[in-house]
């Protein structure tokens, strides 16, 4: 009985968290600040993508065929990254459903993604084909379009300062509803990273390691 | 000069992309649209083919004879509203367009004394910046005459500023190198039996929107309808400040520092400066010598990987030759620098990190100086600097890739990674750098300013013939 009242009782919250939310979307809205640029060496270097890709067939029917695709594509994926030339490590997984490309790299996003159609788009829209959403094909065609897509698909990046995410907040007891609504845009986020080697390229990393770049 | 016609229409393209007119006089007339509908009449005007109505646009096609002047335009986004463009076609237009210049400064570099916030009025007051309309003349009267007679077209545009640039002899820029060697030859444009270098040719998608690009199998996004992107291209056009006292002083700074250092020896062995043409000073030459490292070539446009030690190497290099070089055989920068200017912009054959990118970032640049000339002589405080167009169909894949990772970052080798373009980087004097090698051993200069500063500037879209009669007749 306990249990029963517990289990209506959070149904209950978990409405009036959504109508709150739905409320608090309609008179502050708050919109998700776009990925920021900075002068700073470190800052431009080893950047994080996450990007998280639900797949159509969620099921392990479905799964296991992105697992093959992904197995069947690997060396072609691998030389395309080491082709790009600013990418420190990159690995795919399956999360749930979703197929997930975690990859660390310099430089500019959208240079980043320009240069992964140029190096290996065609192998990534084939596996594309696995994808709920997939952006218009092939991306070599649709380059700003597949771009947009998949910044769409990136997980959001908080950054160290959480007060920075909202610069024009003056009311510091909104923050926590401001984060609350982020959050309900943005499913997929990464909380925080860190680097042992901070402000090095990985053609830096290369070169001083005499494994050529 | 456009030599061989292909399936492009060369009259469908505004003229100035293409081909460079040469023209020692320019106006930039940066306006607001007063008027929509006096403005699109002007623009049925301005293409009509009868120069009664008004001066008309120069399109792309090989003169019989040079025109004693020429017309172009550019539109900004918030200009493409204001004539009437639909919303879903401006949404069609790249993120970076439609956010305009000012909005992407940090990715440019334009921060600290290039800030917006430092822009002249006009630029800072961008949703104001709806067209510029270029003239191009041969002669200084003639220029203001035809921007009259479009300021004086019925009230269509405001005048927001005029700008003058004027060509220096011998094609010099403020920093007394010489400019306007290098451009970018096209398939189906220019003659293949008339290669000015070993440079590949490039696909005209680097320019003209809708065309196959240097980048395989891929081409950029054409804004809608058709016949709005179609042949279009895009122009970061930018008013840049330069610092050229600041300038001179570093290079007698430097300078002064080879002459008591072994490596400056080393650099350019005593006797040889006598052996140049004219004949210099040491401590002249050594000034010299650094101004080349910083840029890549002498001051009289002698490139350094033809003659890393000479400005006047015997046999001379023709004009025909001063373009005609790679870096492939100097891969570690003995010549010429890797964080030089001119090898950052286009590492030509050069190694380059990102694999991809040699050849595929190539711009076209149209400039001017503007401002008094700098004597040294007679130093007079004024602003001068450089009208500077450049011109690509990506602005992000193309203009903001060079200045966000190559001029500012130093992505493309690991040597340089983290030092900027020492002449047109953001250089912050705490932790600027620049280095070269000699022999086996480095000069490394540290603590300079930018020497040029950003003081305005906007993302205009250059439409085809046929996308600006489409747009008189919205």
């Amino acid at each position: 009985m306990v249990k029963f009242f517990s289990k209506i009782w959070m149904m209950l919250r978990h409405l009036f968290e959504r109508i709150l939310i739905a409320f608090w979307r309609r008179v502050a809205p708050v919109k998700t600040p776009q990925p920021g640029y900075s002068t700073t060496l470190a800052d431009n270097l080893q950047m994080h993508m996450n990007l998280v890709m639900p797949l159509a067939d969620q099921t392990p029917v479905g799964r296991a065929r992105a697992a093959a695709a992904i197995a069947a594509n690997i060396d072609e994926l691998f030389t395309g990254l080491s082709n790009v030339g600013t990418v420190h490590f990159a690995r795919f997984d399956l999360i749930g459903g979703n197929l997930c490309m975690y990859s660390v790299f310099d430089g500019d996003f959208r240079a980043y993604i320009r240069d992964f159609i140029c190096a290996f788009g065609s192998v990534f829209d084939s596996l594309l084909g696995l994808v709920a959403d997939p952006p218009p094909s092939p991306s070599a065609q649709n380059p700003e379009a597949f771009i947009d897509w998949i910044h769409r698909h990136d997980s959001f990046q908080i950054p160290r300062d959480l007060t920075s995410l909202f610069p024009e907040e003056k009311n510091i007891n909104n923050l926590s509803r401001d984060l609350v609504l982020l959050l309900d845009e943005n499913p997929n986020v990464q909380l925080g990273r860190f680097s042992g080697y901070p402000g090095v390229s990985v053609a830096q990393i290369r070169h001083n390691s005499g494994l050529g770049w | 000069m456009v030599s061989v016609t292909s399936a492009l229409k060369l009259a469908d393209l505004q003229g100035n992309i293409l081909r460079g007119y040469h023209k020692p006089f320019v106006r930039h007339l940066v306006l607001s649209v007063d008027a929509p509908t006096a403005a699109r009449r002007w623009l049925a005007d301005a293409t009509s083919g009868d120069a009664s109505k008004a001066p008309q646009i120069t399109n792309a096609e090989p003169w019989d004879e040079r025109p004693p002047f020429c017309v172009n335009i550019g539109i900004t986004h918030a200009g493409l509203a204001a004539l009437g463009v639909a919303r879903a076609s401006l949404n069609s237009f790249p993120h970076e367009f439609v956010a305009g210049m000012a909005a992407r400064n940090v990715v440019i570099g334009d921060t600290g004394p290039s800030d917006p916030s430092q822009w002249h009025e006009t630029w800072r007051r961008r949703e104001d910046v709806h067209l510029m309309i270029s003239v191009y003349a041969d002669d200084a009267n003639d220029r203001l005459a035809i921007a009259d007679r479009i300021l004086g077209a019925r009230g269509a545009f405001r005048l927001r500023a005029a700008l003058d640039g004027e060509a220096f002899k011998g094609d010099l820029v403020h920093f007394g190198y010489r400019d306007s060697i290098a451009q970018p030859q096209f398939y189906g444009v220019h003659d293949p039996d008339d290669r000015r270098d070993d440079q590949p040719f490039v696909e005209v998608g680097a320019m003209l929107l809708g065309h196959a690009t240097p980048i395989e199998g891929l081409r950029w996004q054409v804004p809608q309808p058709n016949v709005l992107g179609l042949n279009g291209s895009f122009n970061a056009f930018r008013v840049l400040e330069q610092q050229v006292e600041e300038f001179e002083d570093f290079l007698t700074a430097c300078a002064d520092k080879l002459m008591k250092d072994p490596l400056g020896e080393q650099l350019l062995p005593p006797g040889d400066e006598a052996q140049w043409e004219p004949p210099m000073t040491r401590l002249a030459a050594l000034r010299e010598m650094v101004a080349a490292k910083m840029l890549g070539r002498w001051r009289n446009g002698v490139p350094l990987a033809l003659s890393p030690t000479s400005p006047s190497p015997t046999p001379p290099i023709g004009n025909a030759g001063l373009n005609n070089y790679g870096y492939s055989t100097d891969p570690d920068g003995q010549r010429c620098p890797i964080g030089s200017h001119m090898r950052r912009s286009n590492p030509r054959d050069a190694r380059t990190v990102q694999r991809n990118t040699n050849h595929t970032r190539r711009l076209v640049r149209r400039g001017m100086p503007y401002g008094p000339h700098y004597d040294p002589a007679h130093p007079v405080k004024a602003e001068r600097g450089l009208l500077g167009s450049f011109m690509c169909a990506s602005l992000t894949g193309q203009f903001e890739a060079i200045q966000y990772d190559w001029t500012n970052l130093g992505l493309q080798d690991p040597r340089i990674t983290g030092a900027n373009d020492p002449i047109l980087g953001n250089n912050d004097p705490r932790f600027s750098r620049f280095s070269f090698p000699v022999g086996d051993n480095v000069v490394t200069f540290r603590g300079f300013s930018s020497f040029v500063h950003t003081k305005g500037g906007a993302y205009f879209f250059q439409p085809s013939m046929s996308a600006i009669r489409h747009l008189a007749s919205l």
